[in-house]
């Protein structure tokens, strides 16, 4: 039946954009909360939020939780978050790159004229 | 009149020069083997055992997981019986463990500890 096929596509899609959502979520409340001891409640307390709509079963009232939920993440979003070093956005990004193969230093000092 | 000099026996002199660098021309704090990656980030190559240990103690000391049944084949949800959630908090506890940044996409496939365990080991920046 493909009405069950896409009603079960649509609730995958709507778990991943679940996890998506509470990932990026408790990485914004470690950005905002820098001290552990502080994490740890936040933390809780955001899964509390979760855990408190898991059982809600219509879509569509499923849908304008994410909706209202991401727009909840995008307004508390840390204007600087935390990025590791090495990835795109992070402060090592980019910073010693490997050079191209095939590329030599020609160590020539004092025979530069010849 | 030196300068002239000099450039003449410059000119005439050939300096021997073996294409993989002998020591005369290298200096000797340079160590031959590692070329231009001895001073970049990516170095840290872990050992496969490891790479496991730490994983098992990220997911034995999480609270709602029985130690005694974590082996590295377990899956999160069907072994151990956590959330889909608790699968998220894991991964990032694995991300802060080995200084890594998993793109979300990739973090969502990740379902049990030989998963997580292949890709911090495949992955080339994981200290």
């Amino acid at each position: 039946m493909s009405g069950a096929a896409s009603y079960l596509m649509r609730r995958a899609a709507q778990k991943e954009r679940v996890r998506i959502l509470y990932r990026r979520a408790l990485k914004d409340t470690l950005t905002w909360a820098v001290h552990r001891h502080l994490f740890y409640p936040d933390a809780d307390a955001l899964r509390e939020r979760f855990d408190a709509n898991k059982n809600v079963e219509d879509i569509e009232t499923i849908d304008r939780m994410i909706a209202d939920g991401e727009s909840q993440y995008n307004k508390w979003r840390h204007p600087d978050p935390y990025i590791v070093p090495w990835a795109p956005g992070g402060s090592k990004f980019t910073r010693n790159p490997e050079p191209p193969s095939g590329i030599e230093i020609v160590y020539d000092y004092g025979r530069e004229d010849h | 009149m030196a300068s002239a000099l000099r450039a003449a026996i410059l000119g005439h002199l050939r300096v021997p020069v073996l294409a993989n660098g002998s020591n005369l021309l290298t200096p000797l704090w340079i160590h031959r083997t590692t070329s231009v990656r001895s001073m970049s980030s990516h170095d840290d190559h872990l050992e496969k055992s490891q790479v496991i240990d730490r994983i098992l103690d990220i997911v034995k000391s999480f609270p709602k997981v029985d130690p005694s049944k974590v082996t590295s084949e377990v899956h999160f949800q069907k072994d151990l019986g956590l959330d889909s959630l608790d699968n998220v908090e894991i991964i990032m506890a694995i991300e802060e463990e080995f200084k890594l940044e998993i793109p979300d996409k990739e973090a969502d496939k990740i379902d049990s500890c030989a998963l997580a365990i292949e890709y911090v080991y495949n992955h080339p920046l994981a200290s």
